[in-house]
């Protein structure tokens, strides 16, 4: 008699115990009383400076379209002395973190606002826009002929200010909300808190997205309402995969070597987003949360700050608590994401669809493996 | 007002002893910092009153004792032992500021620690060979009983190795002290450079080589060494630092005053040989440094190899050279204490010193910042990097002992490179990378979370770190005590080398171009300081 070994289960995931709490609405984050605490309190804190990454990337768009030196553009149009010194003291917002997410977003594209901002009608939109815009500034124009890709990327890269500017607008409001109803008693659980934020995503899912920019009195649309852009597809799904999974491999503090391979060639394989970032090294791997992380230390709720400073090192390490608060909320954003995109309904009985729904989730899974939702699970 | 220096902390053992009731850590700290202070006070009235331009003893205390043994009470401060007895106040509160206020059986453990200080600071002062005898030897218990007590799991092993080894080290000191006024017809055991002078060669360098195996013992010195890192594993921090930094000194100092200072004709025939057995010190103590994963070994073995500078430089002993083993002596006790300092505070901070797990502490939220940096200062230090005291001393022992020994002095150099190979393997190991204790596994693990290193913690070493960069940048502070006590360890020397014809059979080719180029030296250390600095 021949012994073979069994055939390996093929539904079963290495990670299906995940796949099996987002199918029963449950989050990637266990639900205890600490991570309820840092999730909502970091969110909190995330919302209030989304508020004014939001509208600083707006303010770009709209007002510093094609200005080639922005000396001033984090100032949102109120360059006083006062806020000039206190610009250079750094007593402020960090806005380059605003400008790395929309930059990586940018580089990794995707969504169908990618696609479009590639398409023939962009282009001559675009066109319109620098010919308005270079109207009275003949060397520009000149070297605009010769190098006629240039102005084109630095609108695309206007319209993924204006983007992320509105994407982060909603979420930041989305947070807040979500803080005044755990205040409120409303929302308690990880489970409550990553329903709330998915109600919210779909309800702003189909909202649209555009931008025009205004030159001598016309508005050119670049982004128009008839490329039928919206709020969840185009922008955030974009979003979360440029900064949540793939990230910029060299904005970190751990140096990679290209020339030895340690970075993929491919950029769909890239890991260094914020669910794989490391908190000790600040900065480990993607988006250097350090700046974030300086950010939302000024706006910490006082029961986030008292449950810092009664652990550890107190304050004295409180950058890389917020980091580490940060990636948990921000399972609880991916597991809201993921079931927001779900191809059937979460509790749906037909096999067929049932199985579409597994297959999808098992796909985000096999990317998660490597990431750190082990270590939030201590 | 020598005796001072000895009776002081003998003052506070007597109040440590007969402080009623249970003594609190914290009062006998204050008790025993006290005397300490008391101590460097006295040294501060005793150094502004200290002549620059006398080469013998100063402020010298007589006192009969045991006539027909030629024991004698008697004490003398002179350039050579006043650095050293600074740095035996220095450390000493250094040592008592570190200590675990957790400490069981605090009298004890204060009482020991005086009674260490007093006994070095008798020894630095002792103008009589059995009364240095007499010290040297009294030091040697307390520090038993601090390693045997307080120390590691395998104290008791280190503490009986290094009772052996230094016991022997005792016998054979006295032996020689013996040989020497004995065969020397005197009857008082009186520091006296013309002791040896009447006798021949051979006895004088019988005498030497005893006096050289027992002082290499206490440095020590390859193949002496073995007892040292044991003791300095087992030992807590401050008996580490007390003993990298005060205790070895003992035996340079002792190779120095006794052994160059009795027997300059012996010493110069045996300087080449002792040149040499510097480099075998040097050399093997930086590479046994490079194979060590304990951190604190490390720095016991880096000690080793800096001690072999002292001997190189005494065994050229040109005025630069003789300079430079009391500015070595000096810069290795600040450095060395510093290093394990830190040692101290990485072990206690992170339960570790292994070099094959530590990761990463240079960490600026979750490390040890400071102490990261306060390290880097130190091994730069140690491997001479200019600014700091470790290149002044390094640069003035081959500088002085070049001319004299050139392939020793190169091989020594090596040496001085190798020190910034393993310490650097140690930064890079310990320091940078991603924070770690433990070595990896696949199992996730929560973020680790050291205690951090309060400013209690982090003051002494910026106190030493601050010593070895003032010293580094302004070395004539130091030297300038020293300057004209080296002189005269110089002068059997000089007058040896004029008189080629006696030993002209030991004469290397070397030595002519080293009488021109010393002589000019000399006349220009005199008055100034220039001469030491490039």
């Amino acid at each position: 008699m021949i012994n073979t070994l069994p055939a390996v289960d093929a539904a079963t995931h290495p990670l299906e115990s995940f796949i099996q709490k987002l199918l029963g609405a449950e989050a990637l984050l266990p639900d205890s009383e600490t991570n309820r605490l840092e999730v909502v309190g970091i969110l909190k804190s995330y919302g209030v400076v989304l508020d004014a990454y939001s509208k600083n990337l707006i303010y770009i768009a709209d007002h510093q379209f094609l200005v080639l030196f922005p000396f001033f553009k984090y100032f949102n149009g109120k360059v006083t002395l006062p806020q000039l010194l206190r610009h250079w003291w750094h007593d402020r917002i960090n806005f380059e973190y605003a400008e790395y997410c929309m930059k990586t977003m940018l580089w990794h594209g995707g969504g169908k606002m990618d696609e479009y901002l590639d398409s023939d009608d962009f282009l001559q939109r675009c066109e319109a826009a620098v010919a308005a815009k270079l109207r009275a500034n003949l060397p520009m124009r000149a070297l605009h002929a010769l190098f006629p890709d240039f102005l084109p990327e630095q609108v695309r890269q206007l319209v993924y200010y204006s983007a992320l500017g509105q994407f982060w607008r909603v979420m930041s409001d989305l947070f807040i909300d979500l803080s005044d109803a755990y205040d409120e008693g409303k929302v308690i659980t990880i489970p409550e808190v990553v329903a709330f934020i998915k109600a919210g995503l779909v309800a702003a899912a189909a909202n649209p997205i555009t931008y025009g920019v205004e030159i001598d009195g016309t508005t050119y649309d670049l982004l128009p309402k008839s490329a039928g852009l919206t709020f969840l597809m185009d922008v955030a799904v974009p979003y979360v995969e440029a900064v949540f999974f793939r990230g910029t491999p060299f904005l970190g503090t751990v140096s990679y070597n290209a020339q030895a391979n340690q970075i993929s060639a491919d950029q769909g394989r890239f890991e260094y987003g914020a669910l794989y970032a490391d908190p000790l090294p600040i900065g480990g791997a993607g988006i250097p949360p350090t700046l974030l992380m300086q950010d939302m230390r000024h706006y910490l709720p006082a029961y986030l700050t008292a449950f810092y400073q009664s652990s550890g090192r107190g304050l004295d390490d409180v950058r890389v608590k917020i980091c580490q608060s940060f990636q948990k909320s921000m399972f609880c954003v991916t597991s809201a994401s993921l079931q927001g995109l779900l191809p059937h309904p979460a509790d749906t009985q037909d096999p067929g669809e049932r199985a579409a729904n597994h297959a999808f989730l098992a796909g985000w899974m096999d990317r998660l493996a490597t990431s750190r939702l082990d270590v939030v699970q201590l | 007002m020598l005796s001072a220096l000895i009776l002081i902390p003998l003052v506070g053992v007597l109040v440590l002893i007969v402080w009623p009731g249970k003594l609190e850590s914290q009062t006998a700290k204050i008790i025993s910092s006290v005397s300490l202070v008391a101590t460097l006070v006295v040294l501060a009235l005793l150094a502004s009153r200290f002549d620059l331009t006398t080469s013998g003893f100063q402020f010298e205390e007589l006192l009969p004792w045991v006539e027909p043994l030629g024991l004698s009470y008697r004490l003398g401060l002179d350039g050579l032992s006043l650095p050293l007895l600074v740095i035996n106040s220095l450390l000493g509160l250094v040592a008592i500021y570190i200590t675990d206020p957790q400490l069981h059986r605090v009298r004890l453990y204060y009482v020991l620690l005086l009674v260490i200080n007093s006994a070095v600071a008798g020894a630095f002062l002792a103008a009589n060979l059995l009364l240095f005898f007499i010290f040297y030897e009294l030091e040697l218990i307390p520090l038993y009983l601090l390693i045997a007590i307080w120390g590691g799991a395998r104290r008791g092993y280190a503490a009986t190795k290094f009772l052996i080894y230094t016991a022997l080290s005792g016998i054979l000191i006295l032996g020689a002290f013996l040989g020497l006024v004995w065969l020397s017809g005197n009857s008082s055991f009186d520091y006296d450079s013309g002791l040896a002078a009447a006798l021949p060669l051979a006895q004088q360098i019988t005498l030497l080589v005893a006096l050289l195996i027992g002082f290499g013992i206490k440095v020590p010195l390859f193949p002496f060494h073995t007892w040292l890192p044991d003791a300095h594993v087992e030992a807590s921090t401050p008996v580490s630092v007390l003993l990298a930094g005060v205790l070895l000194k003992l035996g340079t100092y002792g190779m120095v005053r006794f052994g160059l200072g009795l027997l300059p004709d012996a010493w110069m025939a045996l300087a080449p040989w002792l040149a040499t057995w510097a480099v075998i010190s040097v050399l093997y103590g930086s590479l046994a440094a490079i194979a060590q994963t304990d951190m604190k070994k490390m720095v016991a073995y880096s000690s080793i190899g800096h001690m072999g500078y002292v001997l190189l430089a005494a065994a050229a002993s040109t005025p630069v050279s003789i300079v430079a083993t009391v500015f070595q002596m000096i810069s290795h006790g600040l450095i060395a204490a510093l290093l394990f300092l830190l040692v101290g505070v990485v072990y206690k901070t992170t339960g570790t010193r292994d070099l094959t797990v530590l990761r990463g502490l240079l960490n600026p939220e979750r490390g040890l910042p400071f102490v990261g940096c306060m390290m880097i200062l130190g091994v730069m230090a140690s491997a001479g990097i200019p600014g700091m005291a470790g290149f002044i001393s390094e640069f003035l022992v081959f500088r002085g002992s070049f001319l004299i020994f050139p392939v020793q002095t190169l091989f020594c150099m090596v040496g001085s490179g190798l020190t910034a190979v393993y310490f650097l393997l140690l930064v890079n190991r310990a320091f940078f990378g991603r924070l770690a204790i433990a070595p990896p596994t696949n199992a996730p693990q929560i973020d680790i979370v050291l205690p951090s290193v309060t400013w209690r913690d982090r003051a002494p070493a910026l106190g030493l770190a601050v010593l070895i960069i003032a010293f580094g940048l302004q070395p004539n502070w130091l030297a300038r005590w020293s300057e004209h006590t080296t002189l005269a360890l110089h002068e059997p020397y000089q007058a040896f080398m004029l008189d080629e014809s006696r030993f002209s059979s030991i004469v290397s080719a070397t030595q002519p171009a080293a009488i021109a180029n010393t002589s000019p030296i000399a006349p220009a250390l005199a008055p100034s300081i220039d001469v030491y600095l490039p």
